[in-house]
């Protein structure tokens, strides 16, 4: 196995993430930070850091199982209509004024958003026992223009100033990163990160097939159940953590998959990886181009992503589900 | 062909133009006293005019505002037209308005000019900063026939411009100020705004100038480093320090939060129109 392209990889993006704690609008030297340098050093660069290396992780991992779960190329968590759903929950709680659970209320309303919308999904998406993976995407899309829809209709009807806070949690904003909601995004992600992982050989039987993978011994319906389980907790993590940052699912497995071929158990975990490291370095972008305006992750991810995603398109045949 | 041509070309269309010139002159003519006269039905298309009306005494007169003109309390009651940036065409004219009052800042060009196509008469309310809004508000006092009132109310708007810049000499020293709209994700009030405005004319600094516009979304640890004096919180539709803590827990080392230099206003500053005066007192009474 390519070891090599691996472990570079691997550096790679642990090393974004150390470095997005140093650079920034203004530059940390990490040996002899003052006061101020501390405190922004560990109450908000670390946390946003974390935060963003976990998003990317869940988005990432939730990526690479969808496109094979699905047997989709262009599968990635927010197709299935997860993200709309914690967004249309999330709006209703910004523009309703819902305070009720101080600095938990956002997260969490976005999280039973996108629980909601998984297990919608799942109900379209079940026939005959199992979940069929054509029934489970159009399911999604449809729910996802479902619930998209309506929360445009609540930012239409809304008065002004809860509209911009919802846009820009649309495009996912990672800038009030807090260490107290990290536990609990941890806690999803590591879990779904966990089934992942610990599936993947099962995940490399659906790709070839339910009959394959029934020939091979795996039951088919439990192993896609317990997989999209995976992705829903981890979707609606990363999406309660940080709103939703677009294009990271469908371009990481992509780009990992031309590095170290199309076995899960590789795919997976670099994918994680991968996924973090980018978006650690999006967010990094973001916060200094136009220092000290922000831009948010998610518009950047999707500005450098997309022009990659077209030339691995011109490239090479990766796109062969 | 050419030089006989064009002379009689010119003699045929000589009476046509003569004619029309006659007749643009009769309808000015016409035209003009129904000019001359007060407007009885305004339409007012952004929050800050409607205020304006309101201040000088045409509360009576108004038909139709946005959905986000909200004060004074009568204002809630007026008909809608729907929003600044998106008002409904239909709506504004079945209100068969005698003029309708537009801004610059949020009301689309197009919008005004559709009007105009219909032949429905407009104003435009120029006025974007703070040394401009008194004659803004006389201009649109003389359009809507009441210059008096308008002229008094300029008056007052220019007497606690004056008075707050005499106050600039109470705060010698000058303080960094940074003044948040809304707290999570951190948006705060730059160059351009009347709140900036204000701050200058108080002598003092406003730190989220240097962004790019008028609103930024800012940077948190960009705030911590340039440490500002005093931080202003403006009203939310939310529980707005309840909603503040986890910004001003950020900010902890910040000056203004270690002095226990944080104030909660009122939106007094939002917009550029009569309760500015209110907005200059309330952070004048701040910075003592």
């Amino acid at each position: 196995m390519p070891s090599v392209k691996i472990t570079l990889l691997i550096v790679a993006s642990l090393g974004i993430f150390f470095v997005s704690l140093f650079l920034g609008p203004t530059l940390i030297s990490p040996f002899s930070p003052g006061p101020i340098e501390k405190e922004i050093l560990f109450s908000i660069r670390m946390p946003r850091v974390i935060i963003a290396f976990l998003i990317g992780i869940a988005l990432g991992t939730s990526g690479a199982v969808l496109q094979g779960i699905l047997r989709n190329p262009l599968a990635d968590p927010y197709v299935l209509g997860i993200s709309s759903g914690a967004a249309f929950a999330a709006a209703l709680s910004l523009l309703s004024g819902f305070y009720l659970l101080g600095k938990f209320t956002l997260p969490l309303s976005a999280f039973a958003g996108a629980c909601a919308a998984s297990i919608m999904v799942g109900i379209f998406g079940w026939k005959r026992g199992s979940l069929l993976p054509e029934r489970l995407l159009l399911a999604g899309i449809g729910l996802g223009f479902l619930f998209y829809s309506a929360m445009m209709l609540l930012v239409s009807i809304s008065p002004s100033e809860g509209m911009r806070r919802t846009v820009l949690w649309i495009f996912g904003d990672l800038a009030m990163a807090d260490w107290s909601v990290i536990p609990y995004g941890l806690a999803f992600i590591a879990l779904g990160l966990g089934i992942s992982l610990q599936r993947a050989k099962a995940l490399n039987a659906l790709i070839l097939g339910d009959e394959l993978a029934h020939s091979l011994g795996f039951s088919v319906q439990k192993e896609r159940l317990l997989l999209f389980i995976s992705v829903a907790l981890m979707t609606g993590a990363s999406v309660s953590l940080g709103g939703t940052i677009g294009f990271i699912g469908l371009i990481i497995p992509h780009m990992v998959k031309s590095f170290v071929g199309a076995n899960s158990r590789y795919v997976i975990p670099v994918s994680a990886l991968c996924g973090g490291g980018f978006l650690c370095i999006s967010d990094l972008i973001g916060k200094t181009l136009l220092s000290p305006m922000e831009i948010p992750a998610g518009i950047i991810t999707a500005l450098i992503g997309s022009p990659y995603f077209l030339y691995l398109l011109r490239r090479r045949d990766v796109f062969q589900g | 062909m050419h030089r006989s041509g064009s002379p009689s070309v010119f003699f045929r269309i000589t009476p046509f133009l003569l004619s029309s010139f006659l007749f643009a002159i009769l309808a000015l003519c016409l035209s003009s006293p129904l000019l001359a006269a007060p407007p009885e039905r305004i339409v007012s298309l952004a929050p800050n005019v409607t205020e304006i009306l309101f201040a000088i005494g045409l509360g009576d007169r108004l038909a139709g505002v946005t959905q986000f003109c909200d004060y004074p309390e009568e204002a809630k009651k007026k008909p809608k037209v729907g929003g600044m940036s998106n008002p409904s065409l239909e709506a504004v004219i079945s209100l068969k308005p005698d003029i309708v009052v537009l801004t610059t800042d949020g009301n689309p060009k197009e919008f005004e000019e559709r009007l105009r196509s219909l032949k429905i008469r407009t104003f435009v309310f120029r006025a974007r900063r703070l040394p401009e809004l008194p004659a803004g508000v006389r201009e649109l006092g003389a359009v809507l026939g009441v210059p008096d009132k308008a002229d008094a109310l300029a008056k007052k708007i220019e007497d606690a411009l004056a008075g707050a810049s005499l106050q600039k000499k109470l705060f010698p020293d000058r303080k960094k100020i940074l003044f948040v709209v809304w707290p999570e994700p951190l948006i705060v009030a730059g160059r351009g705004t009347v709140i900036d405005d204000v701050i200058a004319l108080f002598g003092q600094e406003n730190i989220a100038a240097q962004a790019k516009t008028s609103y930024p979304k800012y940077s948190v640890e960009e705030v911590l480093r340039q440490s500002p004096d005093i931080v202003f919180i403006g009203k939310g539709h939310t529980e707005i320090r309840e909603m503040s803590e986890g910004f001003l827990n950020k900010i902890a080392l910040a000056p203004a939060v270690k002095k226990g230099k944080v104030f909660f206003l009122s939106d007094n500053l939002y917009r550029m129109g009569p309760r500015i005066l209110r907005g200059i007192e309330e952070m004048a009474a701040c910075l003592q």
